[in-house]
């Protein structure tokens, strides 16, 4: 199979337009990443995901037999270079696009809007790319920052004696990334009666220790960290030897078991943070890529990432990619071009990807997909959920993404 | 053979100084600038949007900094802080209702402004001293254009250049932006390549090989570095401009890093200090090369030519990118320009072995 595959890669390098113009062409996606700048914490293990759900699914008989090619380039997290890789992707035929990077997202945002392919931004890029009538090509698909920052203070105020009274400390690299859950934790503080301030270090984040002995003086009830990669880790060991409890942090997406290894396992414990997709390899599809995938040796790469919680986002992302390929295929007589799966996506309903994640639902107006997902706390060797899927102030979310969009139109 | 010089005879100063004394290189020169008019027509649309227009665009940046680094000898590190006050100056003028062409100026003036103040540092301190004001250059125009949403653009930090026209001329479709990009790196190349016969680039090359030696001749310091960053800043703001304009169309932050700021300087050193030709090789070889790279070790990789590991692979470019830069400037210290220049020299007297400069 492999072998095939590779002389039909060949073959179609070979002769070129002749091959590609055949009837059963794959459907393909551009996953540009940034395996070699920043990002590389998540992009190695997320791509592997990714990669390794799609050579499951063409394992399976793809989707009415047609099968599904995955376009990876480097993007070094440079907006020029992923400007061109997206460009290249574009005329090899891909009509969806990955790029796991807030700079590169942004820079191509309007293109793929103009050339009318699909751009999905999980986890990074602009929050209010949910509003799918400004955005029609712009699909989260996952919970933004701000429906984040949501579950995460829904939590305390469910489990954790109510939030009214209690001091809330976000601690955030100071990037627009960082500070994107500012403005609907002062919407929730006022609304919830808490109070809330914000604390921002420096980019990258390896060294915090003046802006913790700030946070310490404010004896917050509750601190949120807000960073990505290497930073976290040090978020977490400055916020314990300022003595904050393990059981009072509470994390954005970005943190998962490298960072716990990091911080040392045991200290770790307590440490609660959202979640977008189940971790470990007991849900139906990650253990039919154990079977299907990693056994034979098809692999995308190391089979100790496999489960992990970035590489089960991957999996989770193309798993929504393809279920809207396939009722794009069901729905409509056409070709299967941008439009097509922009309409795909958006006639998804109730899509949990068998237990793997949230159900979602995604809507012409909503592209986030409802802004599902839970809280999860770290027992010392894995992450374990301490919540139900879950979305929570959706109105105040809502608002922000209506202001955002709204900018957008106007020009920004 | 090639650079035919017999018959050629300088009989005044304005011929032996003009730009390119020998006919071989004003026919080498006007066959670029064809070939660079005509560009829409020859390349598809990826080769012109994606490899051509930033690569011009770039190489004015590289030029507007050479000016400066090469010619004035300051050192600036923080040069992509000049241009992203140019990219935002430029925008929220436009927004505003300013004219296009004005506000092309008006980022220009913004920039040489700001750029001065910066730049009086130089005053005082030279070499890695100077390096360290200009970085601190950087990381405040950072800052300010992060923590201020008046001027980054609202709570996303994306601000998206407003349709606009260009003395009358729409700059909308990639053509449209590839010709505006172009003028304006041939005007900066002409710009360049003049300021080295004039009174003012020869102050400037006095003061790059020895500040207080040029003082004693009569070259006040003071003024001509001070004039060195305005006029480089100047059309630094400007490049930063036609590039939110021609190419990015959606200003963030991040676009013009602490990374961009090395790059330039890289592609000033690797192309050959003070050199036209230098900056041009130079923006190539850094903007374009590792794209290049990139594609060609996946296309291997992608037939099965080499089987290596996802990882591997997309560590492999930057390898060999690396390699390549250490191996060019062992090969060649004084830039990619310099290796041109070797080259054209041994044309301008082959079929014979030596030339005489």
């Amino acid at each position: 199979m492999k072998f095939l595959a590779k002389l039909g890669i060949t073959a179609a390098l070979a002769f070129g337009p002749a091959a590609a113009s055949a009837q059963e062409e794959p459907i393909k996606f551009g996953l540009l990443q940034d395996f070699t700048a920043v990002y590389t914490f998540v992009s190695g293990e997320y791509n592997q995901g990714q990669q390794d759900y799609l050579t499951l699914v063409n394992e399976e008989g793809g989707i009415d037999g047609r099968m599904f090619e995955a376009i990876v380039r480097d993007t070094g997290n440079e907006p020029q270079r992923g400007i061109e890789a997206y460009n290249r992707a574009r005329e090899e035929g891909a009509i969806l696009f990955d790029f796991l990077s807030t700079p590169v997202s942004r820079a191509v945002v309007d293109r793929a809007m103009q050339d009318e392919v699909v751009l999905i931004t999980p986890l990074h890029g602009r929050g209010d790319a949910a509003a799918g009538q400004t955005f029609p090509y712009v699909f989260p698909v996952m919970a933004t920052y701000w429906s984040q920052a949501a579950i995460l203070a829904d939590y305390i105020n469910q489990n954790q004696g109510g939030l009214e009274g209690k001091k809330i400390a976000l601690v955030h690299i100071d990037s627009p990334f960082g500070r994107e859950p500012t403005p609907i934790l002062e919407d929730l503080a006022e609304q919830e009666g808490f109070e809330f301030r914000a604390f921002g270090y420096a980019s990258p984040g390896n060294e915090q220790s003046a802006v913790w002995s700030e946070v310490r003086r404010y004896r917050p009830d509750a601190v949120f960290i807000w960073g990505a990669g290497g930073g976290q880790s040090v978020s977490v060991r400055e916020a314990i030897r300022n003595g904050i409890s393990a059981e009072n942090i509470y994390s954005v997406v970005w943190l998962a078991e490298t960072d716990a290894q990091n911080v040392g396992a045991e200290a770790m414990t307590g440490v609660k943070r959202y979640e977008a997709v189940a971790t470990g390899t007991d849900t139906p599809i990650v253990s039919r890529i154990m079977d299907t995938v990693i056994e034979p040796g098809l692999g995308a790469g190391d089979r100790a990432n496999v489960g992990s919680s970035y590489y089960n986002i991957g999996v989770a992302t193309m798993a929504v990619a393809v279920e809207a390929a396939r009722l794009a295929l069901e729905n409509g007589d056409g070709p299967l071009d941008g439009t097509a799966l922009k309409e795909g996506f958006e006639s998804i309903e109730n899509f949990d990807a068998e237990g793997l994640m949230p159900p979602i639902t995604i809507t012409p107006e909503d592209h986030q997909g409802g802004g599902y997902g839970r809280v999860a706390q770290w027992n010392g060797e894995e992450w374990e959920p301490v919540s139900d899927w879950t979305t929570a102030y959706q109105d105040v979310v809502q608002s922000e993404i209506d202001a955002g969009a709204a900018e957008y139109s106007g020009g920004n | 053979m090639f650079y035919r010089l017999s018959g050629i005879h300088h009989t005044g100063y304005e011929s032996a100084r003009r730009l390119w004394p020998v006919p071989a290189d004003r026919w080498q020169v006007g066959a670029v600038l064809v070939l660079a008019l005509a560009a829409p027509f020859l390349v598809s649309n990826l080769y012109l949007g994606s490899y051509i227009l930033p690569w011009l665009i770039w190489s004015a940046a590289a030029l507007s900094l050479s000016l400066l680094m090469g010619l004035a000898g300051q050192l600036h590190f923080g040069y992509a802080a000049v241009m992203a006050i140019g990219a935002y100056t430029s925008i929220h003028l436009s927004q505003a209702g300013v004219p296009f062409a004005l506000s092309l100026l008006g980022a220009g003036v913004v920039s040489a402004l700001i750029g001065t103040v910066f730049g009086a540092a130089a005053l005082r301190v030279k070499g890695l001293y100077l390096v360290m004001a200009t970085l601190a250059m950087q990381y405040l125009v950072d800052w300010v254009i992060v923590n201020v949403p008046a001027i980054s653009g609202g709570a996303q930090a994306t601000l998206r250049t407003p349709t606009v026209t260009f003395l009358g001329l729409p700059v909308e479709t990639l053509t449209q932006r590839y010709y505006l990009a172009l003028a304006w790196a041939v005007l900066l190349t002409l710009f360049f390549m003049n300021v080295k016969r004039t009174s003012f680039g020869r102050a400037l090359i006095a003061i790059r090989d020895k500040d207080f030696a040029a003082a004693v001749i009569g070259v006040d310091p003071f003024r001509y570095k001070l004039m060195a960053f305005l006029t480089s800043s100047f059309v630094g703001g400007v490049t930063g401009a036609i590039l939110a304009f021609c190419y990015y169309r959606a200003v963030t932050p991040e676009q013009f890093s602490f990374n961009v700021s090395i790059q330039l300087v890289a592609m000033v050193l690797v192309g050959g200090l003070g050199s036209a030709i230098g900056g041009f090789l130079g923006a190539g070889f850094v903007l374009l090369l590792p794209i290049i790279l990139t594609n060609v070790i996946a296309d291997l990789g992608s037939s099965g030519w080499i089987d290596i590991s996802r990882n591997l692979m997309s560590h492999l470019p930057l390898i060999f990118y690396g390699a390549m830069i250490i191996g060019f400037l062992l090969f060649e210290p004084l830039g990619l320009a310099k290796i041109y220049d070797n080259i054209r020299k041994y044309f301008l007297v082959w079929p014979f072995r030596h030339s005489r400069s």
